[in-house]
């Protein structure tokens, strides 16, 4: 992380409340448009809990639990992006980069085929499949892939660069086996795979939300706990440690936070690619490194990216819209191979 | 290890190999015995246990070798043009680069034909590498940059397949299977089709091979040899990448194989460069025949994607790799 006295500027004192009224803005952008064309005054109504049924369930059952459980998925994504980034001292560390998300993608693979496929092999009906369960699935294999990488790179105290390369061997061995498991599977059935795999908000419910709800508000719980130990983990360990810093404790703790928060993130919404880690980058440009602003510009930064690219998707791709993971990827690669160029 | 040990190895493992491939004619959904399958390699007649060897399972194997060495090879030259021992098609982003505008074709221009596959692979691929190299400046960087920029590439790449693959719809099972990487059904004409891209890669490297030398040398030492940088460059990786375009629109990416191989080559410590690559090309081959082999024979009649053996098998090699710590490339030299 450079820390060069000459690039440290003081941020603009308007850049919070800015980003915090463009959360506002994108929220209420996201209610108010939609693929079903619904006039301001409907809407209002239905939010009030009057209004025409039909305008209440597109707004109550459909956009809000969907703006919701976008918003708290891509808050979780950036904190966690931002967490990695800090202790692993790598500007490109990012759950999806890591192996978190290849191994909630193998994990829902596997539940799918063995509840779906093995339990009933000649129906060919959809209705019964056990989405609620996809999200407790796919945290379990996050939080599986980022016991290994511990397992295999800090237990060996590597340096962060192997952590990262390990991470990204685990990411392409459970990849591989996830995209084996549906080939092999061979069903009629695989869309629902494809459509979780490329990462989306569509159909997202309540419970979507609830589910992530605690990872959040644990994520936010901890950050006063962690947040001296953060700001000495971006040295190096023997630096940190002359600072008093218990570091294989606090690394081996905010590499835990920030798997749980990516693992349950992408276990409701499926892999979005490269949210955890241009939010980060982009505090830090709106912030100027100052570090403690940091954190919430990304936390903020984060819900805004995500509704936003989830409002794209859904006003660009009409009735086949386009999933937020493919939004992101699209317009993320610019933005992170700028930044690969810029890194000496 | 000096010339004749080096021919002795190489010859070890092309007989292994072929081993593996008369072996891999006897299982299958019906078994044959290995009198009848030797008695058909002979003198063919129109009997069905002829017509599985020669139509079914040989051509198979024997693309599943071809696309072996072409993969490993590819992983040898980008090894060296970049002296990162983690270049390889996979990582460098040149196989999704391959596969995305395949897939692209295959599903909204149906009416281009699959022999020109190979060259909008070779476009894709291209592009894709020349993105992954600008980004990790030549790929003379910094490994990790290699590497990231290569994930990031192909995550992207990734990202738009599975896009295509959604609008798809009935087809994307097909497609999958083929993403995964397999050599199930392959025919004669697949393997005529993939043999001239594997075979320019392979006989240009081993041509080549002083240059490749060089090259794993570093740019200023290979330039004072009197290697044209900017005219050696691009050649290496359009040879490098050659392999790949022809491999992929036959069998699908294959992982790891382009990564591993070449590292087991080099353990072996061989002559030179040139019995490098020539060694590469067979535990290339070697390794997918085997897997192939495996997989079409864990499960039968049904069979697995070839991709989850290579994996499975590359992934622990690419975990040892980081652990060991080779991660400064070294060569021996010509």
């Amino acid at each position: 992380m450079n820390t060069k006295a000459s690039t440290v500027r003081q941020p603009s004192p308007w850049v919070l409340p800015a980003v915090l009224t463009l959360v506002l803005i994108s929220f209420l952008a996201a209610v108010f448009l939609g693929i079903v064309d619904i006039p301001a005054r409907d809407v209002l109504s239905a939010l009030t809990g009057s209004g025409s049924p039909e305008a209440r369930s597109i707004i109550l059952d459909i956009r809000l639990p969907r703006i919701v459980t976008g918003i708290l998925a891509g808050v979780q994504f950036a904190l966690a992006g931002l967490l990695l980034q800090t202790i692993t001292r790598n500007p490109l560390a990012d759950p999806s980069l890591m192996g978190v998300s290849q191994g909630a993608t193998l994990t829902v693979t596997m539940f799918l085929l063995f509840t779906v496929y093995l339990a009933n092999p000649d129906s060919h009906s959809v209705n019964e499949l056990p989405i609620a369960w996809l999200p407790p699935a796919g945290m379990v294999g996050g939080m599986i892939a980022g016991g290994i990488i511990y397992l295999l790179a800090f237990r060996l105290d590597l340096s962060p660069i192997r952590i990262t390369l390990c991470g990204i061997a685990v990411g392409a061995v459970m990849h591989a086996l996830a995209i084996g498991l549906i080939a092999g599977w061979g069903s009629a059935r695989i869309e629902i795979i494809l459509e979780w795999m490329s990462g989306s908000f569509y159909a997202r419910t309540w419970d979507h939300a609830l589910f992530l709800l605690p990872f959040t508000v644990v994520g936010f719980a901890m950050l006063p706990l962690i947040y001296r130990p953060l700001v000495l983990l971006r040295f190096d360990a023997a630096v940190a440690r002359s600072f008093g810093l218990s570091y294989r404790r606090q690394f081996s703790l905010v590499l835990l936070l920030s798997c749980a928060l990516a693992a349950s993130a992408v276990g409701a919404v499926g892999p979005i690619v490269f949210v955890g880690l241009i939010v980060p980058h982009l505090a830090r440009f709106l912030a100027g490194r100052h570090f403690p602003l940091v954190l919430p510009l990304t936390i903020v930064l984060g819900a805004v990216i995500v509704t936003l690219g989830d409002l794209i998707g859904r006003l660009a791709g009409g009735a086949e819209e386009i999933p937020i993971g493919v939004v992101t990827a699209v317009t993320g690669v610019p933005v992170l191979l700028a930044l690969l160029r810029k890194i000496p | 290890m000096d010339a004749r040990k080096s021919s002795i190895t190489v010859g070890l493992i092309v007989v292994a190999t072929i081993l593996i491939i008369v072996a891999g004619l006897l299982p299958g959904a019906k078994m044959l015995s290995i009198d009848a399958v030797l008695r058909v390699l002979v003198a063919p007649d129109g009997k069905i246990e002829s017509i599985l060897v020669w139509t079914l399972r040989l051509p198979r194997s024997l693309t599943a070798a071809v696309a072996g060495a072409g993969l490993a090879v590819s992983g040898y030259i980008l090894q060296s043009l970049t002296r990162n021992p983690l270049a390889d098609p996979g990582i460098t982003g040149v196989t999704a680069g391959a596969v995305a505008p395949i897939v692209t074709c295959f599903v909204f221009f149906p009416s281009i034909s699959g022999h020109l596959y190979p060259f909008v692979g070779l476009a894709g691929g291209l592009a894709a590498a020349t993105v992954t190299f600008w980004v990790a400046r030549g790929g003379t960087g910094h490994p990790l940059h290699l590497a990231l920029g290569g994930v990031s590439v192909s995550l992207f790449l990734g990202a738009i397949t599975i896009y295509v693959l959604l609008f798809a719809g009935p087809q994307s099972t097909a497609l999958l299977f083929w993403l995964v990487g397999g050599f199930s059904g392959r025919s004669w004409a697949n393997l005529l089709q993939m043999l001239p891209w594997v075979l320019s890669g392979v006989l240009g490297a081993l041509i080549l091979y002083r240059v490749i030398a060089m090259f794993s040398l570093d740019d200023r030492s290979a330039a004072g040899m009197g290697v044209q940088l900017g005219f050696w460059k691009p050649v290496l990786l359009i040879l490098g990448i050659c392999p790949v375009a022809g491999v992929a629109p036959i069998a699908g990416p294959v992982a790891f194989v382009g990564l591993a191989a070449p590292h087991i080559a080099r353990l072996l410590r061989p002559r030179g460069t040139g019995w490098e690559i020539g060694l590469a090309a067979a535990i290339g081959s070697l390794i997918v025949t085997t897997a192939d082999l495996i997989a079409r024979t864990v499960a039968i009649p049904k069979e697995l994607p070839v991709g989850i053996i290579t994996a499975l098998l590359g992934g622990p090699i690419f975990v040892y790799l980081i652990q060991r710590g080779r991660l400064d490339f070294r060569s021996e030299g010509p």
